[in-house]
């Protein structure tokens, strides 16, 4: 599912003395089957751009478009649940949201509040774990005596159950050391090339996106800055330095060789690449 | 410098499982000291216990006095804690508040508690937010006022428990900086509990734990060179530190250089 911005814009506390412009004319493209990473300093509307996505918010000027849904200021939606069906969210330390003593239990909830009949439930409930990883044995597991790795595969499940077109993951990796982050990275990657979803990524660890991510969507106070493929993106350096926008280290590192030595080390994303980039040259 | 925190032969589980067995660990005052290690290691747990959040059965002592239910008055005076998630850390309506908070507690003088905090909100440059919602504020304005809110009770040690992990890069190093700034001036004890090794290179010394036991520790740059078994316990090596040993292993180098601009440089000297 492509995501199209088209001008939008969105105040909180709006017509208020305490209204704050948190998305400020933003148009941009969301590419169906890729993964998309937006990023931006603290307050730059990462967030607030994925609440637009969702349509927990509205947009006070422009639209959204989703295949066939458009979210737009002052008209309501016709069959929202239809379109939050096809999107998954996933916030920030999602495991804090558990409240059943099983992960069976955990991930039917959602599906038994919508009324999904029990069959169709247990298939879903297989498929998600299948997608993420996880085995039957974990179903009358408690969620809390998880590891930590474990209780956010079963956060992403209780998402994936609904099988969405369109996955949005909000610092899927926080809390997580570099063992159980590379097996995220790796889940993620397989969600996009075995079942073709569509992936949004809002996250401050840009190394990590300079690997994941195929597209990349700047922000700096509620404003794009760029957007593009994550080469030509992390390639801006001066744009992205000057509005607050971390570069990936080892992108940072060809930047300044390119920059200072001229010598062109190629497109790589991780170490070991650029480590033999750099032998070639020297 | 003497030691100021002292563990001897800590045990400690939760229900059913152990955490730490006998374990022992000695930080020497004024120094800043990281600890790492995979999820589960006991890193937080660790926390726990130094501000006697869980009992340590007589363990553990802190500036010589040991941390139990007679003395956890005294002992918290002496121990400031940053944790990550801040939202259930602010309890007052302005910053002033409640950086305000720990010292009205302590029933200090009025005057005492705004001299305070005027100097703090100077060194932080936090001025501006005093009579700010401290819930409206930016992830790196609210670590400024958590440290400030620390920093006017005058403890001998901070311990930042992930505190640094939801900041951008930019927020992180103003925040380590200041502390940097903070921890020579005023010889402040710190530890630094993260996931993110690029943090250990502000500290002097890295203790790595993994299932309540100290793999390693020494000298911060001596840790990093390990890094077979760092990576064994699935951490990541800060990039310079990464990028200098690759280049080390390949005859490129043969030195570990921390500096982007100087290490360009040594492998393109004549350009």
């Amino acid at each position: 599912m492509e995501i199209i911005f088209n001008e939008v814009s969105y105040t909180y506390n709006i017509k208020t003395s305490l209204a704050q412009k948190a998305i400020d004319t933003v148009s941009c493209k969301i590419p169906r089957g890729n993964i998309t990473g937006i990023i931006g300093p603290t307050g730059s509307g990462k967030t607030t751009l994925i609440e637009l996505i969702t349509a927990l918010l509205n947009p006070h000027e422009g639209y959204i478009k989703l295949n066939k849904f458009k979210i737009e200021n002052n008209k309501q939606i016709s069959n929202i649940n239809n379109l939050r069906s096809k999107l998954g969210l996933m916030f920030q330390f999602p495991e804090e949201q558990f409240f059943q003593p099983t992960v069976k239990k955990e991930l039917e909830f959602g599906m038994k509040y919508f009324n999904y009949k029990l069959p169709e439930i247990d298939k879903r409930i297989n498929q998600a774990l299948k997608m993420v990883g996880l085995d039957e044995s974990y179903l009358e597991r408690n969620p809390f005596e998880l590891s930590h790795g474990e209780k956010r595969k079963v956060a992403l499940a209780s998402i994936l159950v609904f099988n969405p077109k369109v996955v949005i993951l909000d610092e899927p990796t926080v809390g997580l050391d570099n063992r159980n982050k590379k097996r995220l990275v790796k889940l993620i990657r397989r969600l996009k090339l075995i079942y073709h979803k569509t992936i949004i990524i809002v996250s401050h660890d840009v190394d990590l996106l300079y690997v994941l991510a195929d597209y990349i969507v700047a922000l700096n106070k509620g404003k794009l800055v760029t957007s593009g493929s994550k080469y030509d993106v992390f390639s801006q350096e001066e744009l992205l330095t000057n509005n607050n926008i971390d570069i990936p280290k080892v992108a940072n590192f060809t930047n300044k060789v390119l920059k200072r030595q001229k010598i062109k080390l190629g497109n790589y994303c991780e170490i070991n690449d650029l480590i033999k980039a750099i032998y070639r040259h020297v | 410098m003497p030691n100021i925190i002292k563990i001897k032969n800590l045990s400690f589980g939760y229900d059913d499982k152990q955490i730490f067995n006998k374990f022992n660990l000695e930080i020497e005052a004024g120094d800043w000291v990281s600890i790492i290690g995979p999820n589960s290691s006991g890193k937080s747990t660790l926390v726990r216990l130094l501000v006697g959040l869980a009992c340590s059965n007589k363990a553990i002592t802190v500036d010589t006095l040991m941390v139990n239910q007679e003395k956890i008055v005294e002992v918290r005076k002496r121990i400031g804690v940053i944790f990550d998630d801040l939202t259930n850390q602010f309890i007052s309506d302005t910053v002033r508040d409640d950086i305000a908070f720990g010292l009205e507690n302590l029933n200090y003088d009025i005057a005492e508690i705004h001299t305070r905090i005027m100097r703090i909100a100077r060194e932080l440059k936090i001025e501006h937010l005093l009579d700010a919602d401290p819930q409206r504020l930016s992830g790196g304005e609210k670590q400024k006022v958590a440290l400030a809110a620390i920093l006017v009770m005058q403890p001998k040690i901070i311990i930042l428990d992930e505190a640094l992990a939801m900041l951008d890069t930019k927020e992180q190093r103003e925040i380590l900086n200041i502390l940097k700034v903070l921890h020579e001036k005023r010889k402040l004890t710190v530890i630094n509990i993260t996931h993110n090794l690029e943090e250990t290179l502000y500290g002097n010394r890295i203790i790595v734990l993994n299932k309540g036991k100290t793999v390693m520790e020494g000298k911060t740059l001596d840790v990093l060179k390990e890094e077979r078994i760092l990576t064994k316990l699935g951490l990541e090596l800060p990039f310079m530190v990464d990028l200098s040993l690759k280049l080390n292993f390949y005859n490129l180098l043969d030195d570990i250089i921390l500096d982007m601009d100087e290490l360009i440089t040594k492998l393109w000297p004549s350009k």
